[in-house]
Parts: structure tokens; sequence; C-alpha cells
């Protein structure tokens, strides 16, 4: 039999039993429609995740305290809340002459209340030199950041996020030279962040507070250590070579001579890009993975409606057989049926997905702050019409060979 | 054409085994009408499915254009199933929500035939059963005669050498009855075989020849002599 008649036999087949037909595609319709969406919004999430990594500066190095995990998803100690003080000011200073590196930002984070009149707000702070806010590409939507002489003189200035000005002083009132307190201590508000939402590692950026970092250290914390310090690589050499510099910089400060006693940790952009792409592709696979179970329960409707049809038909299985079908024939008409079925079925769910990916997208944009990226992975049309292929044939085979083996004479006779 | 030679076909399940055919043996030469009598249980429908190829006999021989059946793979049997035979059944076994045109084609699909050379044999088979008028018809429209000259023209289409017929009357009124009769009358004449079972007498006596099967068994095999004035009677 020409697969192009058999292809009209079965579209025929499909065509004179339309609810039935619609029914059974039900679900591998609902079922490729929920891979496709958990897949766009995972990919979405995952570039919206990346983007605001990469948002913080390009060629950035993380130097943390503490020594490096032993796994490659358990973060350090020192970024797990434990005090460790082994980042100091030495390091900073070897590094500002280290010719790889062009600017050195550390950090010191602490979290307290922030008061301005009545409006008392819990928010996390950040101790920070001027050179954070170029380094981490901070920009500023009213006012200016703080400079090297506030940070040098300890003046109690403070930039804060977008959020936190308009919980703090509301939308009619300009936070700039309005003074707030942060752990009892008077600050000035030179300027307003430019964006919300998380920013790197977590950070809420519309309800942060910077503010100098001398200032923070013996005012605020009484700490003589560092948190966290990002150096930016300079542009004339390679992240790696800068990173080996580094390393060997710390060392020395530290005088630690085998390399598996170091006490800190450091991690490139590149680092944490892999790491963070690594855990929402696994987070994405595992929700495909969810969403692949309507898929199966899908295959097995196919399985149970193409049993039905094939005993139904008995009687035209008999008479193509006498007049000459032999069992392929008959078993290749049916898997048509079944993987045309889903095929469809797979269109019409790639369909529906996109028109609901596009849904969510247009509703994030508009009625929320969060930053979201439109992303429809093509591969994830590829992989709704392959699995959906491969599910007619798994699920249809039975079917098939059954209606492919009946006997003749039997299937004739067949009320 | 067919030879078959201690025909025997023994149904066996579980602790029981039912002897259909005991041993038959007889021939048909090319374009001679026969039909096969007998009461209920006697193996004419049996012996009908392993003359048709449908079913293979479990001892004897069976010799179709000179082949033996055992020498056949089913695929083998299925072609000349296709090639060779032509089927008509008691019950049409048409499909009802396909057309005249669609029904007729249904062997073609299993042949060689490429599909431009299709629908002049179609259309040629529809005509020699009187309906080329009714050819995009829904099968399931037509009268139970009209049914059953769509399941000839469709047994016509391959151009088959025999044409077996099982009941063909057996749901039709006399007058239908008469026409299909008259039908295959004249594709004998054109020089196709044909193979009738029926239990009707008057039916059986537009064959050349009448073999009667009682308990699997041949009781006789002679040429019909009361040719003429039985068909006038049935009219």
């Amino acid at each position: 039999m020409l697969f192009r008649d058999a292809f009209k036999t079965a579209s025929r087949s499909i065509a004179h039993s339309k609810m039935r037909s619609i029914l059974t595609m039900l679900g591998i319709v609902i079922g490729i429609a929920s891979v496709i969406i958990l897949m766009s919004v995972g990919q979405s999430a995952q570039d919206l995740i990346l983007n605001q990594v990469k948002s913080i500066g390009s060629n950035l190095i993380i130097i943390i305290p503490g020594a490096p995990s032993n796994g490659r998803f358990s973060s350090p100690a020192a970024s797990q809340g434990i005090v460790i003080t082994s980042l100091k000011q030495r390091d900073v200073d070897s590094l500002e002459r280290e010719p790889s590196v062009s600017a050195v930002a550390p950090e010191v984070r602490g979290q307290d209340n922030i008061i301005y009149g009545n409006n008392n707000v819990t928010v996390g702070y950040a101790g920070a030199t001027a050179d954070l806010f170029s380094v981490s590409n901070l920009s500023l939507g009213q006012g200016q950041a703080f400079s090297k002489a506030d940070v040098d003189s300890s003046n109690h200035v403070a930039v804060i996020g977008p959020t936190l000005a308009t919980t703090l002083f509301g939308s009619s009132v300009t936070p700039i030279n309005k003074i707030v307190r942060l752990k009892d201590v008077s600050f000035r508000v030179v300027g307003v962040l430019s964006k919300g939402g998380t920013g790197a590692f977590g950070v809420d950026e519309g309800n942060l507070v910077i503010i100098p970092i001398t200032v923070a250290q013996k005012q605020l914390l009484g700490m003589n250590y560092f948190n966290v310090i990002i150096a930016e690589a300079n542009p004339a050499y390679d992240v790696a070579f800068a990173k080996s510099r580094i390393t060997f910089d710390i060392r020395q400060n530290h005088g630690i001579t085998n390399p598996n006693k170091d006490d800190f940790t450091i991690e490139t952009q590149e680092d944490i890009l892999s790491l963070l792409g690594n855990i929402t592709s696994i987070f994405t696979l595992f929700l495909a993975a969810i969403a692949s179970i309507s898929l199966v329960v899908g295959g097995i409707g196919i399985m149970n409606i193409m049993l039905v049809a094939v005993t139904e038909r008995t009687r035209e299985i008999g008479l193509r057989k006498a007049v000459g079908a032999t069992n392929s024939d008959i078993l290749q008409q049916f898997l048509i049926e079944s993987v045309l079925l889903t095929i469809v079925g797979g269109i019409i769910g790639i369909t529906i997905g996109a028109a609901i990916v596009g849904l969510i997208y247009f509703l994030l944009i508009n009625f929320s702050t969060i930053g979201w990226v439109f992303a429809f992975p093509i591969s994830a049309v590829f992989l709704g019409l392959g699995v959906s292929t491969v599910s007619g044939l798994v699920f249809g085979i039975y079917p098939a060979r059954q209606a492919g083996h009946k006997n003749p004479i039997d299937a004739l006779r067949y009320e | 054409m067919i030879d078959i030679l201690d025909l025997k076909k023994e149904y066996v399940e579980e602790d029981t085994s039912t002897k259909a055919l005991r041993g038959i043996t007889f021939s048909i030469e090319k374009g001679e009408f026969v039909s096969i009598m007998g009461p209920s249980g006697s193996g004419k429908s049996t012996l009908l499915h392993i003359l048709s190829f449908l079913d293979r006999p479990t001892g004897g021989s069976y010799k179709f254009l000179g082949k033996s059946i055992d020498d056949m793979t089913d695929k083998e049997l299925a072609q000349v199933r296709n090639k060779d035979m032509g089927f008509v059944f008691q019950s049409f076994n048409l499909l009802s929500r396909l057309s005249v045109y669609d029904n007729v084609e249904i062997p073609l699909l299993y042949s060689n035939i490429l599909p431009s050379k299709r629908h002049s044999l179609i259309k040629s088979a529809v005509k020699s059963v009187g309906l080329e008028e009714k050819l995009y018809v829904e099968a399931g429209r037509l009268s139970g005669g009209q049914k059953q000259r769509v399941a000839i023209a469709r047994a016509l289409v391959t151009d088959p050498n025999i044409i077996f017929a099982d009941e063909p009357t057996g749901n039709l009124d006399s007058q239908s009855g008469l026409q299909v009769m008259e039908i295959l009358e004249s594709l004998n004449h054109k020089g196709r075989t044909v193979v009738l079972v029926t239990h009707e007498t008057q039916t059986a006596e537009f064959a050349d020849r009448i073999i009667y099967l009682r308990d699997g068994l041949v009781e006789s095999d002679k040429p019909v002599t009361a040719h003429h004035s039985n068909k006038v009677a049935l009219k």
C-alpha cells in the first residue's frame, strides 16, 4: 500500500469521527502546551537571572572570605552566614597595586531599621567605596553617588533604592538631602538608584541602602574586615589571569603556602553565570519532566481510544484483508492514524502554549516591575513535535498490531 | 484453475476437535460457474474460506493456478486475493460512510496499480453493474440490491480470474437477488470463473455445476440440467 493511500485512509477515518478525534487529542494538546509553557517560562527566568548577573558589570571577580566548598552546588561558608574575618584592608591595597585589576570595591553588609519621620523599615545596607557604583553598574535615577572624598572623610551620606525611597518619602517628596536614621545614625540622602528589583546575589536593589564603607565599618558594624571584595579585571588582561594574580596576592597576604588551605574563595562572573545557568537549566528540565507526565496520560488516552476504534472497525479490517491488505498494511494504517492524531494535537498544543507564553509576557511586562524577558525556545517546538510523534508511535503500536493480527474470517464475522 | 485433493480442515480447541472438512476432492476449470450447497454445518463456508485463501487447510492439498497453498506465505496469499480473486459477501461489507467510488477503490489500494490509472478502472467497474449515476453517493444511502451491486463492482475492479460469492442473495428481496445473479451469470459468460456458496436451490441452479456437501464430505457433484426452467421460476 502506498504511503499516500495509507495517509489518505487514516486522515479520512479521523475526519469521519471529529468529536472523538478532538477528545482523543485533548490529552496530547494539554501535555504539549504544558511542556512549551514551562520550557519557555523556565528559559525566560534563566535569561532574566543571567542578565541581572551580567548587568552588575563585566569582567568581575568576586572574593569571599572562607575556604572554597567541595561540592559544586554548595556555597562558601561566608555566604552561609558564618563570620569569617580573613579579608582585610591589606588585601584591597595589594589588589589596587595589581596591574591586571582595574578597580577594587570592598563591601560590608548589614541589616537594620531605617527611619524617616514616622516611617520605619528594616533594610539591608551595604558599606562600600565610591568604586562600587561603576564596578557594579549601579546607575542613579536622582541625585548622585557619594564620592571617594565622602568615603575618606566618613561623611554620613547614603544612596537608597527607588522602592525604599517611595516607602520612606512617598511619591510626592523628593528624597535628595532628606535626613534618614539608620541604626540611630543620621545620613543625608544624596542619591536614589534608578532601578529596583532583585539584583545580583539576591540583593533587593529596590530596598538597598549604600553608605560609605568607612562609616559602616566603624560606626554601624564595628568591624575591620570585609564581607566581599569585588575586583574588576583590567580589560587588557584575561579574566583567568587576573583571577590567578589575585589568588597569588591574597595567598601571600595571608601566608598560605598550601592551596588546599585557602581561607578565601574567588569566583569570576563566568563561574557564577555557569553555576546559575546549570541550576536554572536543571530547574527547567525538572518542570518539563513534570509536565511530560501529562503527555504520558495523553498517550494512554490515545491508546485507549485506538483500541476501541480497532474493535469497532473489526469488519472493515476483515474486508481490507479479504481484498488483499497484509498485516503490515493494516498496522501502517492504524499507526498513521494515531501518529496523525498526536502530531495534530502537538501542533495545537504548541500554538496554545505559545499564546499562553505571550499572554504571560504581556501581563508581566504591563502589570509588574519584573523585567521579564520573552523567550520561546525553538527547541521547545521541535521537542513538542518530536515528543508528540513518538507518543503517537509508542501508544499507537499496540492497537495497530492488534488490528494487523486480526484473523480475516473472524473479523468478517464480527457483529 | 482449482485442484483440491483430500482436503481436510480440523478446528482444535483445548481438548475438543471439530472436523469441518473430512477429505474433499474436486477440480474447477477456468470459466466454470460452480455452486456449493449443503445444510448448515456441512462445511461449505469453511471450504469457501480455504478456496479463497482466507484460511489454510489442515490436511490434503490445494493448488490454485497450479501453485500449492502450502508453498505460499501469508503475504503471497494476500497478493493472490488482491490480484486473482474477487469477493462478494452476504452482508455486502461496504464501508457505509465512504462513497461508492471509495468503496470500489479499496482493493486497488493494495494493488500495484498507480493512482492515476485507478479512476477509469473504478468507473468501468461501477458502470458494469449499472450504478454509474451513484458513483459519488455514500454507500450507506443505497438500497440492499444496489449495495450488493457495488460489492460486485468492488470484486471486479482488479479484473480477477475468479469471483467467490458467499450467499450473495441472502439479504436481498427476490427481484434484487435476481439482478445480482444475472450480473454474476453475465460475468461468467464473459469468461470469469464464479464459485457460489448458497443454500437456495434456485440460486444454485444459475451455475453449470452443483457440489453438494454433507458432514464435511462431497455428497454429490453434478452438472445442472434444469437450468432454464429454474431461472424462469425465480423470475
